[in-house]
């Protein structure tokens, strides 16, 4: 629940007052200033100790939080009356279910793992832990809801997390980082604005980052600032846990578990080696626990070199706990996608960088442009490492905090500068090359002075970095969050069709054999497949025997060659260099349904407003079958190479070759026999395909094989039981003049029987040949065209359309209106809307769409007068005069696009082209948006929840225009007090003088 | 005018060159080695790409190597068209002790023939060759017991040799003769080079060099610059070959001295 509020701070005169809004969102109270950037904080409710409604002038609602870190926080709430007591009730349970959780006793063995518990109470013990003490509960409106804890006073051993800067020192000098006075300032700040847990982030806090955090204080604030901290806070244990797995589990493999488990080990001594830490076995032996750590929790990201490099750089700071939640916070929110194994989101960041490039440093560009020179070829580094790699690391540092208070702007606002700053040299710049040489040289110089020449000492004293920073955030500080957002946004489509395209060329590329398949068939079988991934995502255990489970995903781009990790793990063979991508059964299944008319139901839907097809996958034991019958390498999955090659193995397939295959297919034991069950079988497969098949062609079809297959495969065991008495016995007649062409058919059957040896035979033994199978199929007409023709053609291969991503191509206003509304929900939301509206009208129609769709028309022909059959052919034919659903009809009067539907075929048309690519439909579909759009565009315009808002306790919107307000010397020590003075009397909080006054007088105000 | 005063400053060729192959294989050693006569035993991982220049005479020419020295982790994969648009000549390196990243050298021929410049010369590299090398000694033990130590704190990855520690040869898992008979069916250059030792490496760059269409470049670069940006070239160009002359005078001779 959200709610107005001022805020104000216990301690009169130490800040202004800020309008913004309180949020309530169990197990955690957040606070965002209205400008989103002055002032927030977020603390879990079992920090909050004590809340008493205060007594107050009339109309005057407010409530004074005490915390943990005993700041006195009041909340006036300025909503209406019944809206904040609904707040406080709310508030309230909220915090008795933290109660009962016992969340608040966590809170006291938590906060000692922070630095900035130790900090102070070193410093000074004396102000620290007072006013909670001291007040005891009075009369009180929302409840005394927290017992009164005795505080911990026991001066405690420094139990707090820290890094291995501890041990092996901190990059840099401490009295040229003015380490003292910097210690000095945050001592100050944390006494009165609560640390860790229960921070407040006033317009200060952000102004004592951007000098640079201190050392020693550095891991902290990165884990509050960035919000790890929350999920370290949450998930007590749980890194011991993964790590106390991991070990278990390589104790057992010898440590080869995993691809990433392999590259980590690659690149551990490649990781800051310059540093102290990491040229002992203690900083080796961390990093590898926190890097396997993070890759065996999320194995969808794995292991991304830069990584090692994040990893290495916060572990000086941190604790390898915190470094662990600090990645996930990293990988998961502040920087999404880049370290995934497509790295869509690095190449993503990529062009947005690019693209502000060209909006606010158009000439360097234009020149880019012009020379062919790529922007990336320097920029992904300074992304993927967070510029660590790219300059010294004390700078880089600095940068890193901005980034954690900040959020990721920061990294496109440095960038920006970065360039900005060159520009002169970058227009002379001719190729990538000397774009390369110009950064490098650039970032050598960071520590000299911005002004060498200046006379005044003060301006010479501004290095290079200062001037970086001062431009970061002064002239792009235009680049907000919201920029960022939007940017990625509409670039997204663009940068997933590009690595797409990538992925897919190699892919069709990688392919050992196409068959008959071709290269561009290929092509489409992969959209098919990459479809049905998106749809169905295959399970991550598969396709890979790692114990780690990492996704298939994963393997596919990980390195598998020569892993050792058992029988499991594939190896390479010859020409194929990895591990493919396998989709299992239920991807499969999505997969047949893009290619396979019957593996589908198509639901043709006219409302009255549109015609369109709802396509859903079927199910059917066929579909399975066929997956395992592709799965050659019996794997229970199959790669793309399975999927190319099982489908050469049914496309282009004639007569014979079609009879051949589907018997094969439900040949289980392929011993070339099928048994009873497996004929019955085989006759479910074809009423299955047939199931949506207009009229009773197909049923009577189907149910002649029956007959004929049992009737001759019992006649060839009575003959095989005979010894050959009668080959012809009991169904001499109908064979007639046939007899001598199958006489040797006979004859082998009848061996068959005889090895056999049975004169009663089971189900499940031997039974049906592929001879007499295919006699028995030939005796039919419908069944020699289906599988002459139809079943071959039922396999389609054809651009994957309607896939989720709109094209970029479809351009125009209308196109992308439609690609912005046509998200897959807002697609099914209108769909049932009109049906609802086709209903009430009448118009409301459903029919299936047949997958063969030869017959149109309930008429269909005569059965041939078969020698083999034994059912008279009246049953079938009686029903055609039933009249069923046809199709043509079906187009009602008022739709607004009339697809004409399925034309009835010429009878002896080859192919079955029965169902009008959905391209058209769906192109109608388009055109019927106009008339609804409105309707539609509702749907758009969700406001955003709070937690959009809330959630992101990074400083995705800190003021970052504060550089502006001083000039120069941002880095002296005794001036930042005054700077930050100077900038709270700028900042005006966005209240009257009036609305001051009141909160003022709140802070002296009694409790009730 | 123009062009009296380019063809003085560089008469050298430029000539791009691409680094491809698996993780850990030692591209990055081997550009290093070739660069600064260098060796780092544990040099960072590439993210993204490196660039370096080097200068090369050859005969009566001087080629400009611009080298790209790409990241190999497989998921970097993506980026690499990036890097070798464009590039005359190619270094694609294994490890002769890790059979798989010959496999992986291979799709890298194939894609680069595939999808690079038609003309791009192809060297294939087998590095680490100094791990196996004392096999060719008589003497066992002591050798033996010496490669394994280079192993543990040099090139070799960590966790990566088999278990066995044992006979250096049995390091090798990429017979000489296996790769050769793959270069030569590929049309490629090869070589057995050790980053470490330095073994093998200039005669890499000194075969490409021989077998680049050197007038060809020439002939087209040239083309470039009249047709191009005609003003800013020279200077451009003379600034960043002042930059490298320096730098390759300070590392000291370590061009190709053919």
């Amino acid at each position: 629940m959200e709610i107005s509020a001022v805020l104000t701070l216990g301690e009169q005169g130490i800040e202004d007052a800020y309008a913004g809004k309180l949020y309530l969102i169990p197990p955690y109270l957040s606070f965002t200033s209205l400008d989103r950037k002055s002032v927030r904080f977020t603390m879990p409710l079992s920090t909050v100790r004590r809340v008493e409604r205060l007594n107050a002038r009339a109309g005057v609602y407010a409530l004074s939080l005490i915390t943990w870190h005993s700041s006195k926080i009041i909340v006036q709430l300025t909503s209406l009356r019944p809206t904040a007591d609904a707040f406080c009730v709310l508030l309230r349970d909220a915090l008795k279910v933290e109660l009962q959780r016992g969340q608040m006793k966590v809170v006291k063995g938590f906060v000692k793992t922070c630095y900035s518990e130790h900090l102070l109470s070193s410093s000074s013990s004396s102000s620290s832990v007072t006013i909670a003490d001291s007040s005891p509960a009075t009369e009180r409106e929302d409840g005394e809801l927290v017992p009164e804890t005795k505080e911990g006073q026991e001066a405690s051993e420094p139990e707090y997390l820290g890094g291995l800067g501890l041990k092996f020192k901190f990059p840099g000098d401490p009295r040229k980082l003015r380490e003292a006075s910097k210690i000095k300032l945050w001592t100050t700040y944390l006494k009165t604005h609560g640390r860790n847990l229960t921070l407040l982030r006033y317009p200060q806090c952000t102004r004592l980052v951007q000098v640079g955090l201190p050392n020693r204080l550095r891991g902290e604030m990165w884990d509050t600032l960035s919000g790890s901290l929350y999920l370290r806070y949450n998930n007590p244990g749980v890194y011991d846990d993964v790590v106390r797995q991991i070990r278990e589990k390589t104790g057992t493999l010898l440590g080869k578990t995993s691809t990433s488990f392999e590259d980590i080990e690659k690149d551990l001594h490649r990781s800051l080696p310059e540093y102290a830490g990491y040229q002992s076995e203690e900083g080796i032996d961390a990093l590898r626990r926190v890097l396997q750590a993070y890759s065996y929790k999320n194995p969808h990201v794995g292991y991304c070199q830069a990584m090692n490099i994040l990893a290495a750089a916060i572990l000086i700071y941190m604790s390898e706990e915190q470094v662990f939640w600090l990645l996930e916070v990293l990988c998961d929110r502040l920087l999404p996608g880049y370290y995934s194994p497509t790295m869509h989101g690095t190449l993503l960041d990529q062009r947005v960088f690019e693209s502000l490039v060209a909006r606010h440093l158009p000439d360097i560009h234009d020149h880019f442009q012009s020379v062919d020179v790529q922007l990336s070829v320097a920029s992904l580094p300074w992304f993927l490492s967070l510029y660590i790699n790219s300059m010294p690391m004390i700078f880089a540092f600095r940068i890193v905090d901005c980034f954690f208070c900040m959020g990721p702007k920061v990294l496109f606002q440095v960038g920006l500068a970065i360039l900005k700053i060159n520009a002169e040299k970058l227009l002379l710049v001719q190729d990538d090359g000397g774009f390369l040489s110009l950064m490098r040289e650039y970032f050598s110089t960071l520590d000299d002075s911005a002004h060498p020449t200046s006379p005044s000492p003060r301006t010479r004293a501004i290095t290079c970095f200062q001037h970086l920073l001062l431009i970061s955030f002064r002239e792009f500080s235009s680049i907000t969050s919201e920029v960022i957002l939007a940017e990625r946004r509409k670039l997204r489509n663009e940068v997933v069709n590009t690595i797409e395209s990538f992925a897919k060329r190699a892919a069709v590329r990688n392919l050992r054999t196409f068959g008959r398949v071709g290269k561009e068939r290929a092509g489409f079988v992969y959209d098919a497949l990459y479809k049905a991934m998106c749809e169905e995502p295959p399970p991550p255990e598969l396709a890979n025997g790692s114990p780690y489970g990492l996704s298939s995903k994963d393997v596919d781009h990980g390195e598998m060659a020569g892993v050792t990790t058992g029988t499991l793990v594939q190896v390479i063979d010859g020409q194929q260099e990895k591990v493919e991508t396998k989709i299992g059964l239920k991807t499969f299944r999505v997969f047949l349904g893009e290619i396979a008319t019957w593996a589908r139901d198509e639901k043709v839907i006219f409302n009255g407003f549109q015609q369109r097809i709802d396509r859903q996958v079927a199910e059917h034991e066929l579909i399975d079958r066929l997956f395992y019958f592709w799965d050659t390498s019996c794997r229970g999955s199959l790669s793309f190479q399975d999927l190319v090659s099982g489908l050469d193995g049914v496309m282009f397939n004639d007569l014979m070759e079609s009879i051949e295959w589907f018997f094969n297919l439900h040949d289980k034991d392929k011993d070339g026999y099928l048994t009873k069950d497996e004929v019955l079988t085989l006759s479910e497969s074809l009423l299955f395909i047939f199931r949506h098949e207009i009229g009773d062609t197909y049923l009577g079809a189907v149910s002649r094989f029956m007959s004929n297959a049992f009737e001759y495969g019992d006649a060839l065991l009575d003959a095989g039981h005979g010894r050959g008495a009668g080959d012809d016995h009991g169904f001499g007649e109908r064979r007639g003049q046939e007899r001598e062409g199958y006489a040797n058919l006979g004859m082998e059957e009848a061996g068959m029987a005889e090895r056999k040896r049975a004169t009663e035979i089971s189900n499940n033994q031997p039974y049906l040949n592929l001879a007499t199978f295919r006699m028995v199929v030939l005796a039919d007409e419908i069944l020699e065209s289906f599988f002459e023709t139809d079943l071959a053609a039922s396999f389609r291969l054809e651009p994957v359309i309607d896939l989720e991503l709109p094209t970029h191509a479809s351009g125009g206003l209308l196109g992308d209106l439609w690609s912005n509304i046509a998200t897959s929900d807002n697609k099914r939301i209108f769909h049932k809307l009109s049906d609802e509206l086709g209903k009430t009208i009448g118009k409301h129609q459903v029919v299936y769409r047949p997958a063969i769709g030869r017959y149109t028309r309930a008429e269909e022909p005569r059965a041939r007068e078969s020698i083999l059959s034994p059912v008279p052919s009246k049953s079938t034919t009686g029903s055609s005069s039933g009249d069923s659903y046809t199709l043509a009809p079906s187009t009602s009067s008022s739709t607004l696009t009339i697809e004409p539907p399925l034309p009835p075929l010429p009878h002896d048309d080859n192919l079955a082209p029965a169902l009008t690519p959905s391209a058209a439909l769906s192109s109608a579909g388009l055109a019927t948006m106009p008339h609804l759009q409105a309707v539609s565009a509702a749907f758009l315009e969700r406001t955003p929840f709070a937690i959009d808002d809330v959630g992101d306790e990074d400083g995705d919107d800190e003021d970052d225009s504060e550089l502006d307000e001083v000039h120069g010397g941002d880095e002296d020590d005794d001036q930042v007090m005054d700077e930050v003075d100077a900038f709270l009397e700028a900042n005006d909080s966005g209240l009257s003088e009036a609305d001051k006054q009141v909160a003022r007088d709140l802070v002296n105000a009694k409790p009730m | 005018m123009t062009d009296a005063a380019s063809g003085a400053v560089d008469r050298s060729v430029q000539v791009k060159l691409v680094l491809l192959g698996e993780a850990a294989v030692g591209k990055s050693s081997l550009v290093l080695r070739f660069v600064n006569n260098e060796f780092q035993p544990n040099k960072e991982p590439t993210i993204g790409a490196a660039f370096l220049t080097q200068k090369c005479r050859l005969e009566d020419r001087v080629l400009r190597y611009e080298i790209w020295d790409t990241a190999g982790q497989e998921r970097f994969h993506s980026l690499a068209p990036m890097y070798y648009r464009n590039a005359q000549a190619a270094v694609v390196v294994y490890d002769v002790t890790k059979a798989s990243s010959l496999e992986k050298a291979k799709s890298w021929v194939k894609e680069l023939q595939r999808q690079a410049n038609p003309n791009i010369v192809i060297a294939l590299a087998g590095n680490k060759i100094d791990l196996v090398q004392s096999s060719s000694s008589p003497s066992t033990a002591a050798p033996a017991s010496d490669s394994e130590d280079e192993a543990d704190d040099a090139t070799a990855t960590p966790g990566e040799t088999p278990g066995s520690a044992g006979e250096p040869e049995s390091l090798r898992q990429v017979p000489r003769e296996e790769a050769q008979a793959y270069a030569t069916e590929a049309g490629l250059l090869f070589f057995e080079t050790s980053a470490k030792t330095g073994q093998g490496i200039i005669e890499v760059f000194t075969e490409i060099a021989k077998k680049i269409p050197i007038e060809h470049i020439l002939a087209s670069t040239r083309g470039a610059g009249r047709n191009g940006a005609q003003v800013s070239r020279p200077g451009a160009s003379r600034q960043e070959g002042n930059v490298n002359l320096e730098e390759n005078q300070t590392k000291g001779r370590d061009g190709c001295n053919c």
